[in-house]
């Protein structure tokens, strides 16, 4: 695996930084939320053809730059700054990191160098109605069919369900959870648009009746690969929440400098000097938990399961912490449609209850830590 | 830079490995075995804290003469010339390392006073005073706070007057660490009643055993005495002792307060660190039977997120200090970390243990954590209250504007004051 040194690691945020203030203003994300897909095609393909990005992580062998989660970490904060609509957390950290998990050479040569050359998106179908991401609560069902396997269930909460090329559906076998492809255009499959709190970034219930779909990785073993996928998810979740939380900062720091009441810039007074001074302790933790725990991830640390959850933990809590405080720091335009701050707290709250909210992580961080 | 400083390292070790043992793992505990003292401040009778305090001052004198002993500092007064970074890198390696606890010369004395002295004292004073420091011979105290002057120093009112070739003093400092092990002490005074505060304030260097300096302990919240208070009657200082100009104080309290630090990585040292360590708040949950009781495990998770989320802050901190980077707000935002999280582990604990918490039955490692939630208040107040470090963030970091006010204008004398100087009723 590729390291970068520390101005490597700017130079990357820079470039995306740079690319990200053209392609996702407030304007374009706006638009692309009432969209369909809710994204810009052209910007997906711009971002794979000028900056690699949908490379970034894939190994060389499969196509790919073969750069670890330090690097992808950098890339996540400046989406998540800007609140980018694309289908780059779907594919590039759910769809690569579970191909990565799954232990299954024949599938990742099949489907990495097409995501790498930015041409196939990705998703994993891991939850369904209850919204839990524990294999062992799923029911939709996979049997034997011909050489291969037809599914039959249904699943909810899926990222890009209703785009993604590639769709990683978990199923029960006899033998237990287990992985398998789905193509979005396979018979049986339907998906569609879930209303969400969150137009940013879309979520889809698929209905499948008997699609045919190819195991990846030994049957009964998805528990395995989505403890691990759950991990590394975590932490690229992490580092979007804790660019968006940085972005909330900024927003109150500058409206608080430059908005007078009685006189005064509204940033002089302590009640909501000490807010602000608050929003950065968080911001502060959440982007140390998020680098910490890549760094551990990329260097194959033992402890990087418990830090992995301590981001997630500490990053949803901060993001959603200060895009609330946002709200109140901006006061009544804050609560406006046409001001971004519920962007960020819709955002906020949608990232910290995707795999199950406080209760489930804060249960995932003492198992991590044998309690 | 980053190979000297590999090179410092490397010569930090093998001076430790020459003098010293590897720290052992203090997380590492079996519930029932060993010391379950949860002690933050000392409650160490005088013979024991004397014999402390001569540990510290060997290992300091240790330190000089390997070359460790002042790494800021000019080679003229025992100094080694080198920069802020290979100190903090020095403490890092050092708190691997089971050392006697320095805090006593180094918190305040050498690591705020000797820098002050050094800019700002005249050069009889330096040669007199910066080689005794260092080498743990003189220990040095601070007389700052005083009873009407905690948040805003500046208010102090502490009165020198001018009488000949020197200047009376009269007034009184309070929670003065460290005054009675002291042979000097850095004095602010007020020596001009009519200009703003902060420009009629001289400092002093006031040697503790002259007349009239009566040094007494102060009992705080948790029974022990760990700090003092600092009577000055009619003391008579030369003024060859003076720091800076005549009413220049303030910008020699400046130099004092710039250089007081927060240790990196220092979280993991001391015996509180174990306050932290899942192991054992897990074990003391299994020892109450409280362990499968959900909303406790929801606080614990959240207790350790914090203390972990701050153990990673420090350990950004100390890598980019590795990397020659001077550590930015991350250091204040650890030292608020560091009080809150310790508040809520006590808390979370004495919320466990129940009635444990209010008496002692006997019982191991249970009602020993009151004297953690005794002491825990103190965190959110010394070294700068949590609302001063708030206000500090949030207008050096985020540029946010000063409360605009009126105290730094007016004749001091003017100013509305709630001091003990005001001549209220004995």
């Amino acid at each position: 695996m590729s390291v970068s040194t520390d101005s490597e690691l700017e130079e990357l945020r820079a470039a995306v930084r740079g690319f990200l203030d053209a392609k996702s203003s407030e304007e374009a994300v706006r638009k692309a939320m009432d969209s369909t897909p809710r994204f810009d095609p052209l910007v997906w393909t711009q971002l794979a053809d000028q900056l690699r990005l949908p490379a970034l992580t894939i190994p060389e062998e499969y196509g790919g730059d073969g750069f670890g989660l330090v690097e992808l970490g950098v890339v996540l904060e400046e989406m998540g700054r800007v609140l980018l609509c694309a289908p780059f957390f779907s594919t590039v950290v759910l769809g690569v990191r579970t191909l990565l998990a799954c232990g299954d050479h024949e599938a990742r040569a099949r489907w990495l160098p097409g995501i790498a050359a930015g041409r196939v998106t990705a998703t994993l179908a891991a939850a369904e109605d209850s919204g839990s991401w524990d294999a062992a609560m799923v029911s939709t069902r996979a049997v034997p069919s011909g050489e291969g396997w037809t599914l039959t269930g249904r699943k909810s909460f899926v990222v890009d369900g209703t785009t993604a090329d590639l769709i990683l559906v978990v199923a029960r076998t006899t033998a237990g959870p287990s992985l398998f492809a789905v193509d979005r255009g396979a018979p049986g499959l339907s998906a569609e648009p879930m209303d969400a709190l969150d137009a940013t970034r879309a979520l889809a219930r698929l209905n499948l009746e008997a699609v045919p779909a190819r195991l990846v990785g030994g049957e009964g073993l998805a528990g395995r690969t989505m403890s691990q996928v759950l991990d590394t998810a975590s932490v690229a979740l992490g580092a979007e929440q804790a660019g968006g939380a940085r972005r909330c900062l900024e927003a109150s720091a500058e409206y608080a400098r430059n908005r007078y009441q009685f006189g005064r810039p509204i940033g002089s007074f302590q009640a909501v000097k000490h807010m602000c001074a608050d929003m950065l302790v968080q911001v502060e933790l959440a982007e140390a938990t998020a680098r910490e725990a890549a760094r551990l991830a990329d260097e194959g640390g033992p402890e990087f399961p418990v830090a992995a959850a301590t981001a997630h933990a500490c990053c949803s809590r901060a993001f959603v912490f200060t895009a609330l405080e946002n709200i109140q720091v901006h006061g009544g335009i804050g609560f406006t449609w046409e001001h971004p701050a519920h962007l960020y707290f819709r955002r906020a709250k949608s990232s910290q209850l995707l795999f199950g909210g406080p209760a489930v992580y804060h249960e995932r961080l003492l198992d991590r830590l044998g309690i | 830079m980053e190979q000297d400083l590999q090179a410092f390292t490397a010569e930090v070790r093998a001076f430790l490995d020459r003098h010293a043992a590897k720290a052992p793992d203090r997380t590492a505990f079996t519930w029932g075995e060993g010391d379950d003292s949860m002690a933050y401040f000392s409650a160490e009778t005088p013979e024991v804290e004397r014999r402390r305090v001569q540990q510290a001052r060997d290992w300091q004198r240790t330190r000089h003469q390997n070359g460790f002993g002042w790494i800021t500092g000019p080679a003229r007064y025992g100094g080694r010339d080198l920069t802020p970074i290979h100190d903090l890198l020095y403490d890092a390696v050092e708190a691997e390392y089971d050392v006697p606890d320095t805090g006593t010369l180094s918190v305040v004395g050498l690591g705020m006073i000797g820098p002050t002295i050094l800019a700002h004292g005249r050069e009889h004073i330096k040669d007199r005073w910066l080689p005794a420091m260092y080498r743990g011979d003189a220990l040095a105290c601070q007389l700052f706070s005083e009873p009407g002057a905690g948040s805003d120093l500046a208010g102090l009112e502490t009165r020198a007057v001018r009488d000949g070739d020197g200047w009376i003093v009269n007034g009184q400092k309070v929670w003065t660490s460290v005054a009675h092990h002291s042979q000097i002490g850095l004095l602010l005074t007020r020596t001009d009643p009519d200009a703003p505060k902060h420009r009629g304030i001289t400092a002093f260097l006031v040697p503790m055993d002259a007349p009239g300096v009566e040094v007494r302990p102060l009992r705080q919240m948790t029974g022990g005495a760990d700090f003092n208070e600092v009577f000055l009657t009619d003391v008579r200082i030369p003024d060859d002792h003076r720091l800076g100009e005549v009413d220049g104080g303030w910008t020699v309290a400046l130099t004092t307060l710039m250089n007081e630090r927060a240790t990196v990585g220092s979280e993991g040292s001391g015996p509180v660190a174990a306050a932290l360590s899942p192991q054992r708040l897990a074990a003391l949950m299994r020892a109450t039977w409280t362990w499968d009781d959900r909303a406790l495990r929801a606080r614990l998770a959240e207790l350790l997120v914090d203390a972990m989320a701050t153990g990673h802050l420090n350990a950004l901190a100390s890598r980019k200090l590795r990397a020659g980077i001077t550590p930015g707000p991350e250091r204040s935002v650890s030292k608020l970390m560091y009080g809150r999280n310790l508040t809520r582990a006590a808390h979370f604990v004495a919320d466990v243990l129940g009635p444990r918490a209010i008496a002692d039955t006997g019982q191991w490692g249970t009602y020993a954590w009151s004297e953690l939630l005794l002491a825990t208040p103190a965190l959110r107040i010394l070294g700068g209250t949590e609302e001063i470090m708030k206000n500090i963030l949030a207008e050096r970091v985020l540029g946010l504007p000063k409360e605009p006010g009126v105290d730094t204008r007016s004749p001091f004398r003017e100013l509305r004051r709630s001091g003990a100087g005001q001549g209220g009723t004995e």
